[in-house]
């Protein structure tokens, strides 16, 4: 269930950047060509980060990519390091339910106001930031279900299964992980090294 | 607060980083608990207030942008070809096919966010060949982890992006101003391979035919257009960096197209690899502005920047003092939290020096490409070393780097002595 | 040790001289020139890295007791406020004065009520003309070009005598006048100079349109905290403060209209030598009569939607 949410996640914040990219594109020829202008590009780029950034990490907490040092981690013992990884999913959740509680306080304030950007297209704020509120909600959620499983982990499997899944992405897999990648489009493709090697 | 309790916090924060907890985490918590206890429950809807600015930055948008057009570039196999074209044009030189690593590297740069994707990637295409050849391992994985670096000079440049976020800077002046020294450190690197191979004759690629260069040349077109859109945007005044990354991604894209790239699954890992680092980046600098607006509130680095001024020292010494500095920090922390922990505390100090903000920028993010190749801890170490199939040890690829590490040093001299390599063409728009 | 705390966020470093010279020092010096048990605790709104548009928010949770607020942003919250500049309203230094008059209370009894902030006093950073890359002779002529923007009644106005409005940052503006991304723009004549906008355009139109007003915001449990006779001691100094302000502001503005076009004396900015475009009785009518025409409406039709009597109390109390 978590690989769908994450894909979907993924899906909807690539194409939210490749639809404010060609917005982007689109004002550019607008404003050069014809004289016109859509006048909030700007603020749209803004909505668009609020949104996307928050979707962005929930992708990286399931994807354990939000930076930890291994310096230390590395030489802990099993035992130590699956405490550590508890410790940093329940700490990362919590700073997520903290983003979680002020977006609520922010969107509440925004409904009582009734506030309006103050800008040429005078958006209602509460619909950028509400979809904001949403993905901030999202992550909380998707940050309280690994802490969910890793306690279930942390009961039913051996420490190293729970390390495995819970421990920082290090150098290692995420190089392993370039490599894969490199393999997998140099084999429909021109092999660069070994066109390299057949020259000399 | 004194300075002696914010100097506690501080240290109690780096070993709680140091020791495993996510850096974000680390230092929000910090941020948090200062504010409450300083400031009391108020800080909290006001914490709120941060987070909502911070994130609704168009200038930020730039980031996860950048990121996406590296990302359509490297998986598209666009990114890979570069080091055939090179290799073409620049095996002849002393030293051969090493000034391919750093030429790739830095043809690639001025086109990706991050040095970990440029290392990785051109570490996987050339390695096989060099070792084929039988280069010196050494001095071929040095190559390898000193071009790496490059990524965060040469614009666009993620790391310039978040300094400027954190210090009211524009993008686009910095990134102006990284273009210069960018260029002129990747030819300092050039000429220190030439020199250092000039009696190696084994390592000098065999000539290749004209029409033969011309043809392979064609791989060097998307970087270099991609490259051009957005810094011509920049330069010429049409687009902000956010806008220019957004031309350079739709570029990226339409040459993805055409080299028939583009499937259902090449989107999937593009969005997946962009939404993880650029979560990743994002959350750090939130949680940077959190803590930040402590340290600002507190007044703390108003305290430290009144009792430097007393000191009386001269800019030039203050730098030479800095540069100590983060040559040290550089050693064991990671780049971008050594940024957005530091500048907040530097910068001040240095701005009421009167040294340059756009060139204290190309200086941190000097001393950041330092970090990188300086062990114990330095990302691209890590990264060229795992793609090194033979076994061997790493203290390689750290001998390799380590000459990188002196010519970056006298490099940042330079800069200190002529500043206006850097801020020449920022000025002079 | 009974001192009161007074944490305070000013104009931003960037916005200039009045913040330099007048702002800063009145608050660093407040306590000993009332005399008032006050701590003082001073930061300029661009080193917390909180953006304007939050200050009323961020006033009203209590984590700053006092606030220099800048009303065109903070106007996301309270579109109220944007009452006392409408493009149109306020073409002179005493068409501003007599505004304010006419309107502070209405706002002031709106901040009260809605964000627990008492209004201290409320002063212009200038009027705001127009510089343009590009040869004009009257306001007519702006028809077909590209206008930099700030804000929503701005940009209609733009729109309503013919031009493009473009939205760019304050930042962005020098550049894009060079290169001609945009032909005009709209800022205060001594901001313009000291970010050097006259190196990039070659005319000036000499008309207000806005006065680019801003305010001195309390918290109003800080303020109860005040003994009556206190209280009357600070509005005094603020009161002062505020008088100082419009001095120096009109001052600044004078100058600064000099500088631009290379006429002397020219002592605080830089000498530049745009054309001065003659303001003709017509252009001063068309502004005018965009307060009715254009700003009133845009803005009566979101203010109404947040505060109900917004418009009817605007028209009420700009009634003579
Ligand atoms: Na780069
Ligand atoms: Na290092």
């Amino acid at each position: 269930m978590l690989k769908r949410l994450d894909n979907i996640t993924n899906i909807i914040f690539g194409g939210i950047f490749l639809l404010l990219s060609l917005l982007i594109v689109l004002e550019t020829l607008l404003r050069k060509f014809f004289n016109l202008s859509l006048q909030g590009i700007d603020e749209l780029s803004g909505y668009a980060l609020a949104l996307g950034a928050c979707l962005a990490f929930s992708s990286a907490l399931i994807g354990r990519s939000h930076m930890r040092i291994d310096l230390l981690y590395s030489k802990y013992p099993t035992w130590l390091r699956s405490l550590f990884n508890l410790l940093s999913i329940i700490s990362l959740s919590l700073f997520a339910c903290f983003l979680f509680y002020v977006s609520w306080q922010i969107i509440q304030e925004t409904q009582e106001y009734g506030s309006t950007a103050p800008t040429a297209w005078s958006t209602p704020l509460i619909w950028p930031q509400g979809a904001w509120f949403a993905a901030l909600a999202l992550f909380s959620l998707i940050s309280l279900l690994l802490v969910g499983k890793a306690i279930l982990l942390l009961f039913t499997k051996d420490l190293q299964q729970f390390n495995q899944q819970f421990g920082p992405k290090g150098v290692l897999e995420e190089v392993a992980q370039e490599m894969d990648d490199f393999n997998s489009r140099s084999q429909n493709d021109i092999k660069a090294s070994s066109l390299l090697g057949e020259k000399a | 607060m004194s300075i002696l309790a914010a100097s506690i916090g501080f240290a109690v924060m780096l070993l709680l980083m140091v020791i495993g907890l996510p850096i974000a985490v680390v230092m929000a918590g910090a941020g948090l608990i200062g504010g409450l206890v300083a400031f009391g429950p108020y800080f909290v809807s006001t914490g709120g207030a941060v987070v909502w600015s911070v994130l609704n930055n168009p200038v930020l948008t730039a980031i996860p942008l950048f990121v996406l057009l590296g990302e359509l570039l490297l998986r598209s196999g666009i990114a890979d070809r570069m080091y055939l074209a090179m290799s073409a044009w620049m095996g002849r030189l002393p030293g051969g096919l090493l000034h391919s690593n750093i030429g790739t590297s830095a043809l690639f740069a001025a086109t990706s966010g991050s040095s970990v994707a440029t290392a990785a990637t051109v570490g996987t295409v050339a390695l096989p060949s060099l070792q084929a050849r039988n280069y010196c391992m050494r001095k071929s994985l040095g190559t390898l982890a000193a071009g790496g670096t490059l990524g965060i000079l040469i614009p666009p440049s993620v790391n310039l992006l978040v300094y400027g976020s954190l210090t009211n800077n524009s993008i686009g002046k910095l990134f102006l101003a990284g273009l210069v020294p960018g260029l002129l450190l990747t030819l300092c690197f050039i000429i220190y391979i030439a020199l250092s191979n000039r009696n190696e004759v084994n390592n000098q690629e065999a000539s290749v035919s004209l029409a033969e260069k011309i043809r392979l040349s064609k791989h060097l077109v998307p970087p270099l257009v991609v490259f051009g859109i957005v810094m011509g945007g920049i330069y010429s005044g049409l687009a902000t960096a956010t806008e220019s990354a957004a031309l350079g991604v739709m570029a990226a894209l339409a040459f993805a197209y055409a080299h028939k790239a583009i499937s259902k699954q090449f989107f999937l890992d593009c969005f997946r690899q962009t939404a993880q680092i650029s979560g990743m980046i994002l959350l750090i600098i939130t949680a940077a502005f959190i803590l930040n607006l402590t340290i600002s509130l507190t007044g703390i680095v108003d305290q430290l920047t009144q009792s430097v001024v007393s000191l009386g020292l001269s800019p030039f010494s203050l730098l030479l003092i800095l540069v100590g500095f983060y040559l040290l920090l550089g050693m064991f922390m990671d780049v971008l939290s050594m940024q957005v922990l530091t500048i907040p505390i530097t910068y001040p100090v240095v701005t009421s020096l009167g040294i340059d903000p756009i060139w204290y920028g190309i200086f941190i993010v000097l001393m950041c490409e330092v970090a990188l190749i300086t062990p114990p801890v330095g990302m691209n170490l890590f990264v060229v070393h795992s793609v090194r199939k033979d076994g061997g040890d790493i203290r390689d690829v750290m001998w390799g780097a380590l000459p990188y590490v002196c010519i970056m040093m006298l490099f940042v001299m330079l800069i200190m002595l002529l500043p206006e390599l850097v801020i020449w063409l920022p000025q002079h728009l | 040790d009974d001192a009161i705390d007074l944490r305070v966020m000013g104009q931003p470093m960037a916005t200039g001289l009045i913040q330099k010279n007048l702002e800063q020092p009145f608050f660093e010096n407040l306590a000993e020139t009332s005399g008032l048990p006050l701590k003082v605790n001073y930061k300029a709104a661009d080193t917390t890295g909180i953006k304007d548009t939050e200050q009323l928010r961020v006033l009203k949770s209590g984590m700053f007791d006092l606030i220099s607020l800048r009303l065109s942003q903070v106007s996301r919250d309270e579109p109220t406020i944007l009452g006392l500049d409408l493009v149109g309203l306020n073409p002179t230094y005493a068409a501003g004065a007599h505004t304010i008059s006419q309107y502070q209370a209405v706002v002031d009894k709106r901040l009260q009520e809605r964000f627990n902030t008492k209004l201290l006093g409320l002063w212009p950073f200038g009027p705001q003309v127009l510089f343009c890359n590009h040869p004009i002779s009257n306001l007519e002529d702006v028809a077909g070009l590209k206008v930099r923007v700030y804000d929503q009644n701005l940009a209609k106005f733009v729109e309503s005598i013919g031009g493009v409005p473009i939205p760019i940052s304050f930042g962005d503006v020098h550049q894009s006048l060079a290169l001609g991304v945009i032909d005009c723009a709209i800022t205060g004549t001594s901001s313009a100079n000291t970010a050097g906008w006259p190196e990039v355009s070659t005319h000036m139109l000499p008309i207000g349109f806005q006065l680019g007003m801003n305010g001195y915001g309390i918290n109003l449990n800080t303020w109860n905290k005040l003994s009556d006779q206190q209280q009357a001691t600070l509005q005094a100094s603020f009161d002062q403060l505020v008088k100082d302000i419009w001095g120096y502001s009109e001052d600044l503005y004078k100058e600064s209209l000099r500088c631009n076009v290379g006429e002397k004396p020219c002592d605080n900015l830089t000498s530049y030598d745009l054309v001065k475009v003659p303001v003709r009785e017509q252009d001063l009518k068309t502004v005018s009569e965009t307060v009715m025409k254009v700003s009133y409406p845009t803005w009566a039709e979101i203010c109404d939607q947040s505060n109900p009597s917004c418009s009817a109390e605007w028209t009420a109390a700009m009634k003579d």
